[in-house]
């Protein structure tokens, strides 16, 4: 093995990093473009065709650009935000390029499988439209969106290592120099168990969660 | 008091337009039930919901207590909502929430503090008969348990109208004869003026004062229960009275009377104290006549007896004749059966 132990645990603590993040800043942008995505369309809310098209729109362009060239294609704005565009924290910003839209999508999802008649609820009762988001909306949809939030990190945890093939650092950087390029077996089948153990757990954790907010 | 002023709906433009409402006029008087009644896709949904601006009308115009909703602002709109309460087919609860947060969400929007929100829980979960289920979820109660708490949900905030969509449509007959006794204690208990949307002609008999027939978005007729179950005039409120007063004749007791040649066959109809005089046996001793009866029931509509015979008679033709004269001046109503297609 040309790798010692604690370059493993270095790089895991880099995987960790950039996931939890990148997961931070991509639901700030995420989570308020699903909402609106929700409330602005027809029949919704705060119906409005315009910002609805508008925000459909860009989330669409950026959910179909493959990630790796998104990785590349936007180190201009990278090296803007970052100063450099290669690094752990210089992967963060294509992550949140890549799993914001992601999670915009996936809380869409979420909060349109709310019943209608529990919106229709709150607007008899005369709640504005930010009591129905926070205190019908979400609290309706909180396990459903633990569930989307556990596929967005498992999603981010795959994407990190890809990233890590264009010098991003963490697991997917290690199995590639040294798995891949060196032909280091036992270093690809380590980071790779890893990696299998990382997303299970928290799958695990997301439906556990997902389960006991639901409470059945 | 809810006014409709031609209040008008139409979903949809162009080729796709559908008109749902075409100039409803209707009042609910206050401290009223109101029942709405008619099929499917009748528009009872839209009607409703044109009451607390759920849906806008297209045209004319919603008032209560005199005051017109449809010029009001948003902010408006949403004050004059906490005067409406409202209760729906599926309940709609939060699932996510125990009993006591559902009752208690109006109050919170409300800005009610914890004390006094707890309070008047307590004192609604009382009134409905679920204090001992504050700190279930939905999910863990009955349909009809799910519809006292969308009741007590809906009165929190003391409303002064409470509308009901299909209340009762999702409930089996017993939970619905409950819920049914619900909403007649809050009507009395708490002078709230109730306006009930159903399907189910047995609940506009069991609770409502008023009754309006809806179909294709126009009221086609409406007044006191008891006088349109007594006298329907149009073909959509006799198939609904017959629903459920169920006084039809099977047919092959109809193609005998119509077989026979000289068939006197009359429907007659008490109400009130009229329903309490021995009427057929004096009829048949005074004018000779041997009576059938067919068909006879009685039931009792806003209180009031209401008695409906099928009866044949058999004798000569001038003593039948003044036979029904008899009963007519006694002002009991008696139609011809062949006649009045029955
Ligand atoms: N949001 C809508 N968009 C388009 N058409 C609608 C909408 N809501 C109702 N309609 C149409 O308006 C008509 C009346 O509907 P409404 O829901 O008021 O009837 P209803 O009497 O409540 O029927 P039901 O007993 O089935 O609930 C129907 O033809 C229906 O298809
Ligand atoms: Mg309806």
């Amino acid at each position: 093995m040309l790798v010692s132990s604690e370059q493993i645990i270095d790089a895991l603590w880099e995987t960790i990093w950039m996931v939890s993040f990148s997961l931070v800043f991509s639901v700030i942008i995420g989570l308020p473009l699903g909402i609106l995505l929700v409330i602005t369309r027809k029949g919704h809310l705060l119906e409005n065709a315009s910002i609805f098209n508008t925000l459909n729109g860009i989330v669409n362009i950026f959910r179909s650009v493959p990630f790796i060239i998104l990785l590349v294609a936007i180190v201009p704005v990278t090296r803007f935000i970052v100063g450099t565009s290669i690094g752990t924290s210089a992967t963060i910003v294509p992550l949140v390029f890549y799993a914001g839209p992601y999670i915009a999508r996936l809380i869409e999802n979420s909060l349109l499988e709310v019943d209608k008649g529990v919106i229709e609820a709150a607007e008899a009762m005369g709640a504005t439209p930010g009591q129905i988001i926070f205190r019908f909306l979400l609290p309706e949809a909180l396990s459903s969106l633990v569930l989307a939030m556990t596929i967005a990190t498992v999603g981010l945890v795959g994407a990190s290592a890809m990233a890590g093939a264009v010098g991003g650092g963490g697991l997917g950087d290690l199995a590639i120099t040294y798995g891949y390029q060196r032909f280091d077996t036992a270093t690809m089948y380590i980071t790779l168990g890893i990696l299998i153990i990382m997303v299970q757990a928290l799958q695990s954790t997301g439906n556990i969660l997902s389960k006991k907010i639901r409470r059945s | 008091m809810i006014q409709f002023e031609g209040v008008t709906k139409t979903y949809g433009e162009g080729s796709n337009a559908v008109n749902a409402l075409s100039g409803i006029d209707l009042t609910v008087e206050t401290g009223e039930i109101f029942g709405v009644i008619g099929f499917s896709g009748a528009g009872k949904s839209s009607l409703i919901r044109c009451v607390n601006l759920l849906e806008r009308p297209t045209k004319g115009k919603v008032f209560i207590h005199g005051k017109d909703l449809t010029s009001l602002s948003k902010r408006e709109v949403r004050s004059t909502r906490k005067d409406i309460g409202m209760i729906f087919q599926h309940f709609n609860l939060l699932n996510s929430k125990t009993v006591f947060h559902n009752v208690a969400m109006p109050l919170l929007l409300s800005g009610f503090g914890k004390k006094e929100m707890s309070k008047r829980v307590a004192e609604l979960l009382d009134f409905v008969g679920l204090h001992d289920k504050a700190d279930q979820y939905p999910d863990q109660l009955s349909g009809g348990q799910k519809q006292r708490v969308g009741i007590a949900r809906a009165l929190a905030t003391n409303p002064s109208v409470l509308l009901c969509d299909e209340a009762t449509s999702a409930l089996d007959p017993e939970t619905t004869q409950s819920i049914l006794d619900l909403l007649r204690k809050i009507n009395k208990e708490y002078k709230i003026t109730i306006l009930i949307i159903t399907h189910e002609m047995g609940v506009i008999r069991e609770i409502c004062d008023k009754v309006a027939v809806l179909e294709n978005g126009v009221v086609l007729e409406h007044g006191s229960v008891f006088d349109v179950f007594t006298d329907p005039k149009h073909q959509t409120t006799q198939k609904f009275v017959r629903s459920i007063m169920n006084d039809h004749l099977p047919e092959s007791i109809l193609n005998d009377i119509r077989n026979k040649k000289n068939n006197h066959v009359y429907r007659i109809q008490f109400t009130g104290s009229s329903t309490g005089h021995p009427l057929l046996s004096k009829i048949s001793r005074e004018f000779d006549l041997d009576l059938n009866v067919l068909y006879g029931n009685i039931t009792e509509i806003q209180g009031i007896p209401y008695g409906n015979l099928i009866v044949e008679f058999m004798g000569e033709r001038n003593q039948i004749q003044k036979a029904l004269l008899s009963i007519q001046q006694q002002s009991i109503t008696v139609k011809d059966v062949i006649h009045h297609a029955s």
